[in-house]
């Protein structure tokens, strides 16, 4: 139980010291290189993410046929939002897969 | 009564179909507009290229887009028409009009703000500055 109980504050401990990191300032110290991922259609300035446009769409279907996560492409939700309709269009015509075959 | 609304239509016809047949479709959904009143703006014929998955036994199909403008009846028409068609492995339609005036508005709204060069910021007011400065050093 005392075991528990120290491991538990030992967790809670190192979130609370990330969390202060990151108020501090995005990655100043140790941060495993945790490069800041920045909105592809922002940062080239693609205002209509086009659904026929297949070379721009295959970056965001893995070979599994899923969508990326934003969590990973570092895309913005406003795009992210725009980029999932263009490639569920892309995908009813087959220009996109559904799933790896 | 009902307003012209600008539609992409996109058509997939069949592999085993002639370059006279795809003629043929494409005649078709000119008359229908013509017929109904619209305007066809732009036709574009993509040829034949490989499908992310079959569709029935078929793995490559022949893309055709058309960009209409006309009123939902017309699409209606044109949908009813394309589904009984036989070649026509699937089709979609999609109204594009609202789509682009957003996208337009945007571009119209990044050209007035010359100030920043920094134009990963320009959306992202949930970004913190420094994330930005970093970024930009880096590329």
């Amino acid at each position: 139980m005392a075991d528990e109980r120290r491991g538990g504050g030992a967790r809670g401990g190192r979130g609370g010291a990330r969390g202060a990191k990151e108020e501090k300032g995005p990655g100043q110290r140790r941060s495993l290189f945790r490069r800041r991922k920045v909105c592809k259609f922002c940062a080239e300035k693609i205002d209509y993410i086009d659904y026929k446009d297949v070379r721009m769409l295959m970056p965001f279907v893995p070979d599994r046929g899923k969508i990326l996560p934003r969590r990973i492409s570092g895309v913005c939700a406003p795009h992210q939002r725009a980029l999932q309709t263009a490639i569920k269009r892309a995908r009813q015509l087959a220009l996109v897969p559904y799933t790896a075959d | 009564m009902s307003t012209s609304r600008q539609y992409e239509l996109i058509y997939i016809v069949s592999p085993d179909a002639s370059e006279q047949e795809i003629a043929d479709l494409h005649a078709q959904v000119e008359a229908i507009i013509a017929r109904i009143g619209g305007e066809l703006v732009k036709s574009e014929n993509w040829g034949r290229r490989k499908m992310a998955y079959e569709i029935g036994p078929h793995k490559e199909g022949n893309y055709v887009l058309e960009l209409i403008n006309g009123t939902g009846e017309l699409m209606k028409e044109l949908e009813r028409r394309l589904r009984v068609s036989e070649k026509i492995l699937r089709y979609l339609v999609v109204r594009v009009d609202e789509e682009l005036r957003a996208a337009e508005r945007t571009r119209s709204r990044r050209k007035v703000r010359t100030g920043p060069p920094a134009g990963e910021g320009d959306r992202g007011g949930l970004d913190s500055d420094s994330g930005d400065d970093r970024y930009e050093s880096e590329a």
